[in-house]
């Protein structure tokens, strides 16, 4: 908050318990990609460092923002990205199967990326505008309930399942700490479990393959289950410690597809082991812990919303990846953040991390929050 | 929404606003509960993941890097063992996912040594795991994959192979199934391959492949020819002790060693003892010269008639029935006459020499398969007589080759080797006969070639020099009349030695060339021709028809009959 103090003041106060544990992640992430382009530094690792480093730098700068101006820009940010949504389902560029990014001439933006952290914000900010007695009424629920079903239905209809469920995910997360009644969000499983299976026949075919084959990976062993039953061997086959630095086969023998991508916890974890596996998801831990923490001391409800809101998403990108790694969620293209290769995962997960830092550095005064 | 906030009263929001704070937070510990729950599955699917899994055993960390296990390599640099990777092909039957036939079918395309019907039943198999093929190379593990079924799985191995073949399988020896070294060099030199520092450099055996190669044909040849059981060939460096070749044939293949019958893993040349017969009288020889006994080589031993020492009676194979002077003893190879020279040189002296050959010891070999010799029990004064002509006592081929080497290389008996010796490494040795005793034996050696029963193993330039021995294998308490041990041992080039050549077959029959006869002259004395021919320009041995040994001091030593003057 001192804008005038010191350069070095203002990066000794920069959290750097939570920024170490996050160039930890990266840094073991270009390790791995690394290793997956058989020890070199092209394609993968060089030009995700790059980005690391700047989108690093886009987080920490975001650190400084002020509430008021974070709140200010909540629905007009919504506004634009349900816009770009809408362009994508018109203008996009079909790639992968699916119809899910806008080029824009210097990069290939993925808005639907950008809505997960964005449905956080903009509904926390609509429960803090929301009147303490109207949570229990009709009108705390179905603006809400259209702000996260439009951007929803947008994305399956890219079709993007993983994405749309993980904005729902950080929406109903938002809805349910904002104090809705249970009892809603009690029937809203239920009514899921009924609407699914019924839902089913109007799924895409590869939607339909990828479920079916969660349930039974060798029905299609050369097709959709490959995937998981290559990712299962890689992950068993690294034993404690790993096979050890640049000498998995699994992944050096393209025998694992995406495992620069998606299926990068499989590469790590068939040259580092089960030490390195359990390394990432305690990590993942710490920091979704760190962001809980810095929620449960917020001074604000809509700081208090839109911390919970965007730790969750940091929990859900690292918890579905993991899942489907390891089989035990249907494959839905759901990258591990920091780690796996791409853009679209890191900005997302780096913009979330800006904001609690600049939550966190509210609650201090303009102090660093180094509480995990 | 903006006249959604106007609503509510302003005494009531303080009190609403605590509650939903104290709500947001108890929501917060229920979600970061689930958050834990939903971690903890993920941490137990990963130890899961890593429990039941089938995991090569193994470090291999360097893999790649250093073999496992060091090459063997010959004297000259060709691999004869080495080591390369390759996978086991197995299949579980229960995981098959895709369609058993046409899987069926590919693999009968694939590995042909099973039939269409046989894979069919394995893929319908109740069993869980089974092999489909060991040892095979990348290039089929990829067709194999291409299939694209996942029951069938793939485990790395890495394989001995032996680039040579059956050539000196017997040396080289082999590694079990398991990798284990099982015999030979392989076995010897279990610990050096192994050893971690000096595994990624080859191991030089004494062996030189292409002389190797004649040998082992030389003699199958002859196996073939005379019918014999088996046979066994030797060339040995006279100066070093060096092991050129040895070969003990029939042989095996050491890349499939269980495929050959046990008969033939076992090495004739250092396992198997034999009564190596007349071969032996090269010895008493060289004994009675060294030790004074016999001074003059015109000096004539009385061998008109069998010799009857108590119950037991001596006779010749080829008698001249006449007194017959140390050259003749050995042209004619007269068991009479050398009972005489032994008779005279004694039970001490015998003995000694054989101690100093190494006969009352298992031969001096880096081999693990080594035969302790039968030493006479009782060395009476018959046990003297009889043994100078090499019966009574049964040493192995390589004992005889070695003590070949000892008499004709100026007198200095050094421990044979398998493995390469540099100069520097060479053994002092010690002596066993003067060099003046030493060099008058390479003269009635090749005397034995120019005259006697070794002429068949003439080649014109390589002053080949030797002994003929045949021997009647022992049998129950006596000897078979007609199974014989056939051995020639002959040193070559005779006027300045370089190496041995034994050759020796067991039970051979003659043929309408040899008149019947099996005996060494006839069936092996003309396998050492053949090996000098083919292996002495690779030995770096010219043949020289100007070049003779010196045979100063035995003129008009062998008597020939009036008839042949003419």
């Amino acid at each position: 908050m001192t804008g005038n103090s010191l350069i070095p003041g203002a990066i000794a106060r920069l959290p750097w318990r939570v920024l170490s544990l996050v160039i930890a992640l990266g840094a073991f992430g270009l390790v791995v990609l690394y290793s997956a382009a058989g020890g070199h530094v092209r394609p993968w690792a060089f030009s995700q460092g790059i980005r690391f480093v700047g989108l690093l730098g886009i987080a920490i700068g975001l650190s400084r923002l002020k509430e008021d101006t974070l709140k200010q820009a909540a629905f007009p940010m919504f506004g634009v990205l349900m816009a770009l949504l809408v362009a994508v389902e018109l203008l996009g560029v079909v790639g992968g199967g699916s119809r899910r990014w806008l080029n824009l001439g210097f990069i290939n933006l993925q808005p639907s990326e950008l809505m997960k952290p964005a449905i956080v914000i903009t509904l926390a900010r609509f429960y803090d505008l929301l009147p303490a007695g109207e949570i229990r009424r009709w009108n705390a629920i179905w603006p809400a309930a259209a702000m996260i079903g439009v951007p929803f239905g947008l994305v399956v209809l890219q079709p993007d399942l993983g994405t749309a469920v993980m904005i729902a995910a950080g929406g109903l997360v938002v809805m349910f700490l904002a104090g809705l009644p249970l009892r809603l969000f009690i029937g809203g499983i239920a009514l899921v479990a009924v609407a699914v299976p019924a839902a089913y026949p109007f799924l895409h075919d590869y939607q339909r393959n990828r479920i079916e084959t969660f349930f039974d990976p060798e029905r299609d062993p050369l097709g959709d289950g490959y995937h998981i039953i290559q990712s299962k061997i890689a992950i068993g086959s690294g034993g404690i410690m790993g096979k050890g630095f640049l000498q998995g086969t699994q992944s050096h023998l393209d025998y694992l597809p995406e495992g620069h991508t998606d299926f990068v916890f499989a590469t790590m974890a068939e040259e580092w082991g089960l030490f390195g596996g359990l390394a990432i998801i305690i990590a993942f831990l710490m920091l979704v812990n760190w962001g809980m923490r810095v929620s449960l001391h917020a001074q604000s409800r809509f700081m208090r919303l839109t911390a919970a809101g965007l730790a969750t998403t940091i929990f859900f990108y690292f918890a579905i990846n993991l899942m489907m790694v390891m089989g035990l969620a249907p494959v839905v293209g759901i990258p591990l953040p920091l780690v796996s290769f791409g853009g679209s995962a890191m900005m997302t997960i780096m913009l979330s991390l800006g904001v609690l830092m600049a939550i966190a550095r509210a609650e201090r005064g303009g102090s660093s929050n180094n509480a995990f | 929404m903006t006249a959604l906030v106007a609503r509510p009263a302003r005494q009531r929001f303080a009190g609403q606003r605590e509650q939903a704070v104290a709500l947001v937070h108890f929501r917060l510990m229920v979600v970061m509960l689930m958050f834990a729950g939903i971690t903890a599955v993920i941490a137990l699917r990963l130890v899961m993941l890593w429990a039941f899994s089938d995991r090569p055993s193994g470090a291999d960390a360097l893999h790649g890097l250093v073999p496992p296990r060091a090459d063997l390599v010959d004297r000259n640099g060709v691999v004869l063992a080495g080591t390369i990777d390759a996978w086991k092909i197995a299949v579980h039957p229960q995981k098959i996912i895709g369609d058993r036939e046409a899987i069926a079918v590919r693999l009968a395309q694939l590995l042909p040594e099973r039939s269409l019907d046989v894979y069919r039943r394995i893929l319908h198999s109740p069993r869980k795991f089974i092999y489909l093929r060991h040892e095979a190379l990348p290039e089929l593990v990829q067709a194999v994959n291409a299939i694209g079924e996942p029951g069938i799985v793939f485990e790395r191995e890495t394989r001995r192979y032996y680039p040579q073949g059956s050539l000196a399988a017997h040396v080289v020896g082999w590694t079990d199934q398991d990798g284990k070294a099982a015999s030979g060099m392989e076995l010897s030199l279990d610990k050096r391959l192994l050893d971690p520092l000096r595994r990624n450099r080859a191991v030089a055996l004494s062996i030189d492949s292409r002389v190797q190669a004649a040998v082992e044909s030389e003699l199958m040849a002859a196996i073939t020819k005379f019918s014999a059981r088996a046979g066994t060939g030797i060339v040995l460096d006279v100066h070093t002790g060096e092991v050129i070749a040895m070969a003990s044939l029939p042989s095996f293949d050491p890349n499939a060693p269980a495929k050959a019958p046990i008969a033939n893993l076992a090495n004739q040349a250092t396992l198997s003892v034999y009564e190596l017969g007349s071969t032996f009288k090269v010895i008493t020889v060289a004994n009675a010269i060294d030790s004074g006994v016999v001074t003059d080589m015109h000096r004539r031993f009385d061998a008109t008639e069998p010799l009857h020492i108590g119950r037991f009676t001596i006779h010749d194979d080829h008698p001249q029935r006449r007194f017959l002077d140390v050259p003749e003893l050995l042209v004619y190879s007269s068991n009479i006459a050398t009972a005489r020279v032994a008779d005279e040189v004694g039970i001490d002296r015998t003995r000694a020499m054989f101690h100093k050959l190494g006969f009352d010891r298992p031969v001096d070999i880096e081999l693990g398969a080594r035969g302790r010799p039968l030493w006479p029990q009782f060395w009476a004064r018959v046990t003297n007589m009889t043994v100078a002509y090499g019966h009574g006592i049964a040493v192995t081929p390589l004992h005889l080759a070695n003590a070949y080497a000892s008499i004709a290389n100026g007198g200095i008996w050094r421990p044979a080797t398998l493995m390469r010796r540099d100069p520097d490494q060479i053994p002092s040795g010690r002596r066993v006969i003067s060099a003046a005793t030493s060099a008058r034996m390479r003269q009635l050696m090749r005397l034995v070639v120019m005259q006697g029963t070794g002429k068949n193993a003439e080649v014109a330039g390589f002053r080949i020099g030797g002994k003929t021995g045949t021997a009647e294998k022992p049998h129950g308490g006596g000897y078979q009349r007609n199974a014989l041990v056939s051995t020639f041992a002959a040193v070559f080039p005779m006027d300045a030695p370089r190496y041995v050549v034994v050759a020796m077959l067991d039970e051979p029959h003659g043929t309408v060339d040899t008149g019947g006869y099996a005996t060494a002259g006839m069936v092996a004395a003309p396998i050492v021709g053949k090996i000098v021919a083919r292996v002495g320009p690779l030995l770096g041995v010219i043949p020289d028809d100007r070049r003779e040994v010196d045979m100063t001091g035995l003129e008009n030593t062998i008597w020939k009959p009036k008839a042949d003057k003419h």
